[in-house]
């Protein structure tokens, strides 16, 4: 039932995310979509409610699994089999993100890190969606292998692209 | 105003009565402590809110080589950093109230500024060295040594637990300027070491500078063995 509304809500906030870039990528200038950043339709709170809990969830369970995947690389005989299976919420979770931030869904609409820059600099933060989802698919690879420096390295830059999208649009946020 | 960190010369005479030389309050170690410490506190601050988290977590380090080096010069150090010689009891503070404490150094009230200040940053300290970042990117050095919701509440307390040690640097600055305002400047002392004492006051006890560097030395090996996660032996 819940991944039901969860496949839901994701294809609800894909459709929505082709809205927007159907209009960013319309007739007007790039920099005009910059000075009007709220040009797409907003979702309707509920929806966007909806959207919200799902990206958090989502980005929860990945810091989870991360935590659980560090500390396994740290310890002096890392388990592949539970880097594997946490590796599964990250892997899964990463190429959802871009079309989970649909307009509507920002700090004026409910409790969210997401900073409102995000729909400001729309096709950056597209692109750092974008190279997470890759980061996300050699680590993939890299788990599916021995190496385990392998898969210290291919973590380190998943951890970067983490970091890149954050530092730039996520606020502090205390729950 | 009745919080007052740290005294440098005889009571809270004024000054202008008798006759006033300069002499040695802080060694050079102490000095160095307090001027780094501060500096690694802002530091520690800019870097985390700017996110460079990994700047911030040596910085947390070299904070812990620091507290470890006070803690050793406050048993073998200068007389004036011994905390034997400016721990005392509450008649001892109730004492300095009524205007009868004489020395330098700090005084009964001060030290209890700086006993907090002190334990208050070992607190941060080792809150942060078990606590890991929202996303599981960046780790204190034991971390992983306790489990993941351990390591979480650890950060959560961290980040409120600066504004304690937020409101007693304010405190402590707020009695800096109170003790200006009453004719004491104790900025100045705490960079050249000297501040003006009545005459007759018992000089400072000069601590050895190769004990510093000893002190110093197991400050660093301390470190370096919490970096390395605590290995055991």
């Amino acid at each position: 039932m819940r991944l039901a509304v969860s496949a839901l809500c994701v294809s609800l906030a894909m459709l929505a995310a082709c809205g927007q870039s159907n209009q960013a990528t319309g007739d007007q200038p790039a920099a005009a979509s910059e000075d009007m950043p709220m040009v797409a339709v907003p979702l309707p709170k509920d929806k966007a409610l909806q959207v919200m809990h799902v990206r958090h969830e989502g980005m929860e369970a990945m810091g989870k699994s991360a935590k659980a995947i560090a500390r396994q690389l740290k310890s002096g005989s890392p388990d592949l089999g539970v880097i594997r299976s946490s590796s599964g919420a990250i892997t899964s979770f990463a190429p959802k993100i871009a079309s989970l931030f649909p307009a509507g869904t920002g700090p004026d609409v409910g409790k969210t890190g997401a900073k409102t820059e995000i729909w400001q600099t729309p096709q950056d933060f597209a692109a750092k969606a974008h190279d997470f989802e890759r980061a996300t698919q050699a680590f993939g690879l890299a788990v599916q292998g021995n190496d385990v420096n392998a898969i210290k390295a291919s973590f380190g830059n998943l951890g970067k692209d983490c970091k890149a999208c954050h530092d730039k649009y996520r606020a502090e946020m205390h729950h | 105003m009745q919080s007052l960190p740290r005294q440098i010369s005889g009571g809270d005479a004024s000054l202008s009565g008798g006759s006033v030389a300069r002499q040695l309050v802080w060694d050079l170690p102490l000095r160095l402590f307090h001027w780094l410490l501060a500096g690694l506190i802002v530091f520690s601050w800019w870097s985390v809110t700017y996110h460079h988290t990994g700047w911030h977590i040596w910085s947390g380090c070299a904070i812990l080589t620091l507290l470890i080096f006070r803690l050793l010069w406050g048993f073998v150090g200068s007389s004036t950093a011994r905390f034997s010689n400016f721990l005392r009891g509450p008649g001892a503070v109730l004492g300095y109230f009524r205007g009868n404490w004489r020395g330098i150094g700090h005084n009964p009230l001060g030290a209890l500024s700086v006993l907090a200040l002190l334990l208050a940053v070992a607190v941060q300290v080792g809150l942060g060295l078990i606590a890991e970042d929202e996303d599981g990117m960046f780790f204190g050095p034991l971390a992983t040594k306790v489990s993941v919701d351990t390591s979480d509440k650890a950060r959560d307390i961290h980040e409120l637990w600066f504004y304690v040690l937020l409101g007693l640097i304010v405190l402590h600055l707020l009695a800096i300027l109170y003790y200006r305002l009453r004719g004491r400047e104790l900025t100045w002392p705490m960079i050249t070491g000297r501040a003006p004492a009545e005459e007759g006051t018992k000089p400072v006890q000069r601590g050895k500078w190769w004990v510093a560097l000893i002190c110093l030395a197991v400050g660093i090996g301390i470190t370096r063995w919490v970096i390395a996660g605590a290995p055991p032996f």
